[in-house]
């Protein structure tokens, strides 16, 4: 039983993977693509990376955009969950529908409408705060390198989010009800049954999620690519633009395009495992 | 193609085929000779035929319609966004996909050539008297180390566009003549309360937007950004660094005339935002972006963006995109034939393409014979100043005399460079100074990368 499985995990998963890997010692641009022939070069494309200044400054700009995203996302994904399961509060099923909204929209498609918002003179968000009188004169959100970065993760938490609020509210469903009956006969407020009883019983959840959010975070591309192409400068260029912007921009490095998002593998690995042996496993003992 | 325009090629047609006859006319005119390779059918057979392109309008499904009544063989079209378009045509080829014909920008095209991607035309029947009557900058473009590597797709000059009820609303006789007269007008207008930000520059990230404005301005004021030998020309009191030291202190950190929406903008975004009527000047770039400011379909104050040449001696810099044969394709005799079809002559001897893409958008012709016809004339006159353009035209140098490494593999990332630095030196981040000196770095760095 299971031997097709792993046989199956190794074609989806793991082949990829090994295949990046093996591109990643080697030559390989278009015309070795083309043959099939791959010099092989060893670590130096890796050195090739390593020594990139642009390498670091897309990584650092990806740990800040991943450190906003998911810290974001869990603690407005605990609220709303939260809040969607109050006895006393009613959702109705289109209200739970645009919760769920941002999720089933293409990521690309999210940048794009982000990126109309974003608009420096004719964007709707400028509008909107130009006409509750917050501005008196519009912002370039997406074009200035103090603001773009964050400007970008808002969408990305936008679509993301419901995720986190799905998983959320199903571990808040299995948290039983006489718990917080009990609590209540001995007098914890709200604020006491939340640090008491549904943050510990959440920690297990918050764990899967931070572990997936990192991972996902961390490979951020499509908001990149339609709001700001890493621009102004290199304000949001992240690890996945830069690999792209390697193998597939001429002249075509796909063996250090290759290394680039081996090496962004192997860091999101080390931070899954720091999560694993830190948070999971503590939580789960 | 019109009824009319049908009927005058064909009166020329009648004159220059008798002309012809009795050796008085070259072979090359823009309009019809329906005897010329471009007729013949190929001896072999396909059963059908793929380019892979970029998209502009509907001018690759009337294209493949006519070459499908033409010759009985279908067209399979790949068609991507220009900036999606390399990776498009690198994936496909890398996968080992067939592909008979596509086209490149001037910047991608040596290193598709470098990278074996494009097959010398050299040898194909009637090659040479297209290559006879490619414009001085499209045989830059096109033939790659004394080989005729591709076709031209369409050429164009950088020119700079002006709002003309502004400029009178300024009280201003005509727009500027210099680069001081450029500030004042802004300044004016700015402090007038006319405009918040009197220019538009097109400094989006991309090849020819962030950098071209950088370049065209540099070889206006007589700097280039490499000499002859190779050598950057990038240091400390250099014309590049001075240019760009005088175009940063026109944005927020400075005089806080442009418009920060320079630093997102491409071409047409660019000329679709400056419809909008709120700035005074936009440029300088390509000279086809008044076909969507003078739109009245898509542009507020269309009619009202007039084109203007350069300060000094009108130095400004132009580039032609190309189509080429893919090494991958199925036949090569048939992807010449559709090769032509876009790049050059269709069976009947006519720039169908070329001439359809001048009248619809205002695009230039890699061709001399089109350049100089009345398509030209009459195509381009709805929508701005033919005589100027073609002035400014005459003015123009490839784009490559300004920067010679788009002829090097490691042009790319330098250029990504390019990008990133210079936006940050308009943002203030960095000086003039640092943003050259980083780019002389840069270009060992890019070298490294190749």
């Amino acid at each position: 039983m299971n031997l097709p499985t792993l046989a199956f995990l190794a074609a989806i998963l793991a082949y990829p993977v090994i295949y990046a890997g093996y591109l990643s010692v080697h030559k390989v641009g278009l015309a070795q693509l083309r043959r099939g022939e791959f010099p092989f070069t060893g670590w130096e494309n890796y050195g090739r990376v390593l020594e990139d200044p642009l390498f670091w400054v897309a990584i650092k700009n990806t740990l800040i955009f991943t450190a906003i995203t998911v810290v974001s996302e869990v603690v407005i994904a605990v609220a709303i969950a939260l809040l969607i399961n109050q006895a006393g509060v009613w959702t109705s099923r289109v209200t739970r529908f645009l919760i769920l909204l941002p999720y089933a929209i293409p990521p690309i498609c999210n940048g794009l409408i982000w990126s109309f918002m974003y608009s420096f003179q004719f964007g709707f968000l400028n509008r909107l705060l130009f006409s509750a009188g917050v501005i008196d004169q519009p912002i370039n959100w997406a074009g200035n390198p103090d603001t773009a970065l964050y400007a970008v993760t808002v969408p990305y938490i936008w679509r993301t989010l419901p995720f986190a609020i799905i998983l959320v509210h199903a571990a808040l469903q299995g948290i039983p009800r006489e718990l917080y009956e009990q609590a209540a006969i001995d007098g914890a407020n709200a604020w006491h049954r939340f640090r008491q009883i549904t943050l510990p019983m959440l920690q297990q959840i918050i764990a899967i999620i931070l572990i997936l959010r990192t991972a996902f975070a961390f490979a951020v591309f499509e908001e990149i690519l339609a709001i700001t192409q890493g621009g102004p400068g290199d304000a949001t260029w992240v690890a996945a633009w830069y690999s792209y912007k390697i193998s597939f921009s001429p002249p075509n490095n796909f063996g250090m395009g290759a290394a680039s998002a081996f090496i962004l593998a192997l860091m999101i690995a080390a931070i899954a495992l720091v999560y694993l042996r830190a948070v999971y496993r503590r939580v789960t003992l | 193609m019109t009824d009319d325009l049908i009927k005058r090629a064909l009166r020329r047609r009648t004159v220059l085929g008798g002309a012809a006859s009795l050796g008085l006319m070259g072979p090359m005119d823009a309009f019809g000779q329906a005897g010329g390779p471009w007729s013949q059918p190929p001896k072999s057979k396909v059963d059908r035929l793929n380019f892979v392109v970029w998209t502009y309008g509907d001018i690759y499904a009337r294209i493949s319609k006519q070459f499908e009544a033409d010759w009985g063989v279908k067209i399979d079209s790949t068609i991507s966004s220009f900036n999606d378009h390399p990776t498009k045509l690198a994936t496909m080829y890398a996968a080992g996909e067939k592909i008979d014909v596509s086209q490149s920008s001037p910047f991608s095209f040596p290193n598709f050539v470098a990278q074996g991607l494009v097959e010398p035309l050299d040898d194909l029947p009637g090659a040479k008297d297209y290559a006879n009557d490619f414009t001085p900058f499209t045989k830059q473009v096109a033939m790659v180390n004394g080989k005729l590597m591709g076709l031209p797709y369409f050429a164009t000059a950088w020119v700079w566009n002006y709002y003309s009820d502004m400029l009178e609303k300024l009280k201003i006789d005509k727009p500027f003549t210099t680069y001081e007269e450029f500030i004042e007008h802004c300044v004016k207008a700015k402090k007038d309360g006319v405009s918040r930000y009197p220019v538009l520059w097109v400094a989006g990230v991309g090849l020819e937007q962030l950098p071209g404005t950088w370049y065209q301005m540099t070889w206006n004021r007589g700097g280039t950004f490499f000499d002859k030998q190779g050598n950057h020309m990038l240091g400390p009191g250099s014309v590049a660094r001075e240019t760009l030291k005088w175009w940063a202190n026109t944005f927020e950190k400075g005089l806080d005339i442009a418009d920060p929406e320079s630093l997102k903008v491409q071409f047409t975004t660019s000329a679709k935002a400056f419809g909008a009527g709120k700035n005074l000047y936009r440029g300088p770039n390509h000279h086809y972006g008044l076909n969507v400011a003078n739109d009245p379909a898509q542009s507020p104050i269309a009619g009202k963006v007039k084109v203007m040449g350069s300060p000094g001696n009108g130095k400004t810099i132009a580039d032609a995109h190309v189509y080429f044969l893919c090494t991958a394709n199925r036949n090569k005799e048939w992807a010449w034939k559709l090769l032509q079809y876009l790049g050059g002559k269709t069976k009947d001897g006519q720039y169908t393409q070329a001439i359809g893409l001048a009248k619809d958008a205002m695009l230039g012709s890699g061709y001399q014979s089109v350049m100089q016809s009345d398509v030209i004339k009459t195509g381009w006159a709805p929508w701005g100043d033919v005589p100027e353009i073609l002035k400014i035209w005459d003015k123009s140098a490839y784009i490559a005399e300004v920067c010679s490494s788009i002829y090097q593999p490691w042009h790319f990332p330098w250029t990504d460079q390019l990008n990133i630095e210079v936006q940050k030196c308009l943002t203030g981040q960095i000086s003039a100074d640092v943003c050259c000196d980083n780019l002389i770095k840069g270009i060992a760095d890019a070298k490294r990368k190749v």
